[in-house]
């Protein structure tokens, strides 16, 4: 019984133990350079900003304020994903991951700030997903030549 | 009947993917690299397909079919220790001294658990039901989980700039540690129905995520880092990249 009981708690802590590495391996791939600024001037995306204003200063901006422009980052970033210069129009299986991870680190942001244990590390989780997410973006649009747009041109005609 | 063709689908994607890959590890120049991963997705599959046979001539609540369900699931599980066992090789691949004491450590443990099972099963004998079948399992799925953990953070330790050996090792501990959660639930539950589907949806799930984190890891994880090799040896890039 006490047996099964461990066995349960270890086996699920370390299940969320590997889904959170293998996530973590994957925001870790190295892109040929920074293409994330580029998109986020594009886009008006705030989450470079977040960040920074985090590790500089050390404390976020307003809650509020603070989910409703990761949510919109996230929500921007997830279609420019689908649609900007995918051929296929889907999101491959590492960004379903990392749309999960996103999902599950915003609830657990969420659960943090009602238990008051700091949400620092969690914000910064998701913005290293969103951007990786908008390396990835810039990466396909760079890769893809539309004459003689640039990837902020093309992403403002979009 | 929904939650069927649910399962039933989630088994078809992972077969799938075993054959996808395996096909993919047989044919591209990284086969010797992979040959344990290979041989593991060679068991799976097989495995799977033995289950299939034996059902489709048998059907489900036939002995035969139990009979055949519980030794394949025992082989895989050995076959799983003796992935882990390999993955710890590639890991102590330059240390040979390090690899020696590992060896022993893991042939410790395996003697170990055989002992503790043979123990158990002699116990329990007569009560072999399965319930029963799935503690054992449990309790062998927990030791390779724990070994798996035992990889990752010596992984850590050492530094080890293999990004592919990481990711094959997350891989494996998301399929050990689901079903290991799942059958203690099963277990502390003595088979109530919730926890019975949870155990068939969690395995195919987690076998399922396992397989896409390797084929992330084989496929695209060689890729770029032979993308990186270019780059650095100075040899043309496969995507020639602009400025914005």
């Amino acid at each position: 019984m006490i047996a099964a009981v461990v066995i349960l708690i270890l086996s699920t802590a370390l299940f969320f133990f590997y889904f959170q590495v293998t996530c973590q391996k994957i925001l870790g791939r190295q892109f040929d350079r920074e293409y994330f600024q580029s998109i986020a001037n594009a886009n008006r995306l705030e989450f470079p900003s977040l960040r920074k204003s985090l590790e500089e200063f050390g404390a976020p901006v307003d809650y509020s304020r603070l989910r409703m422009m990761l949510r919109c980052d996230f929500l921007a970033l997830t279609y420019l994903l689908k649609n900007a210069a995918n051929v296929n129009q889907r999101y491959t299986n590492d960004e379903r991951l990392l749309i999960l991870y996103f999902r599950w680190q915003f609830v657990s942001l969420g659960l943090r700030r009602l238990l008051r244990l700091g949400e620092n590390a969690a914000i910064l989780r998701l913005t290293a997903v969103l951007q990786y997410f908008a390396n990835v973006v810039g990466q396909r649009v760079n890769a893809v030549k539309f004459g003689n747009l640039t990837a902020a041109d093309y992403l403002l005609n979009l | 009947m929904d939650s069927i063709i649910i399962r039933d689908a989630l088994q078809y994607a992972g077969i799938l993917i075993e054959g996808c890959l395996l096909v993919y590890m047989t044919r591209s120049a990284q086969r010797r690299r992979h040959a344990g991963v290979g041989l593991y997705l060679f068991c799976l599959l097989a495995a799977g397909q033995v289950r299939a046979l034996i059902l489709r001539g048998y059907g489900w609540s036939s002995p035969q079919y139990s009979y055949v369900y519980w030794t394949t699931d025992f082989l895989l599980v050995v076959a799983s220790f003796l992935l882990v066992c390999y993955f710890f090789q590639r890991v102590c691949e330059h240390q040979e001294k390090m690899w020696r004491f590992v060896r022993v450590l893991l042939g410790l443990i395996f003697v170990l658990v055989v002992g503790v099972s043979a123990l158990s099963f002699l116990g329990n004998y007569a009560l072999l039901s399965n319930r029963y079948i799935a503690e054992f399992n449990q309790n062998l799925y927990f030791t390779c989980l724990v070994l798996n953990t035992m990889l990752y953070f010596m992984l850590q330790h050492l530094e080890s700039t293999d990004e592919q050996l990481g990711l094959l090792v997350c891989g494996v501990g998301i399929q050990f540690a689901g079903p290991a959660a799942s059958m203690a639930l099963y277990h502390l539950t003595t088979g109530e129905s919730f926890a019975r589907s949870l155990v068939s949806f969690t395995v195919p799930i987690c076998t399922l995520g396992m397989l896409l984190v390797w084929a992330y890891a084989i496929v695209r994880v060689s890729e770029s880092a032979v993308k990186v090799t270019r780059r650095r040896t100075g040899e043309p890039a496969l995507v020639e990249v602009t400025a914005d």
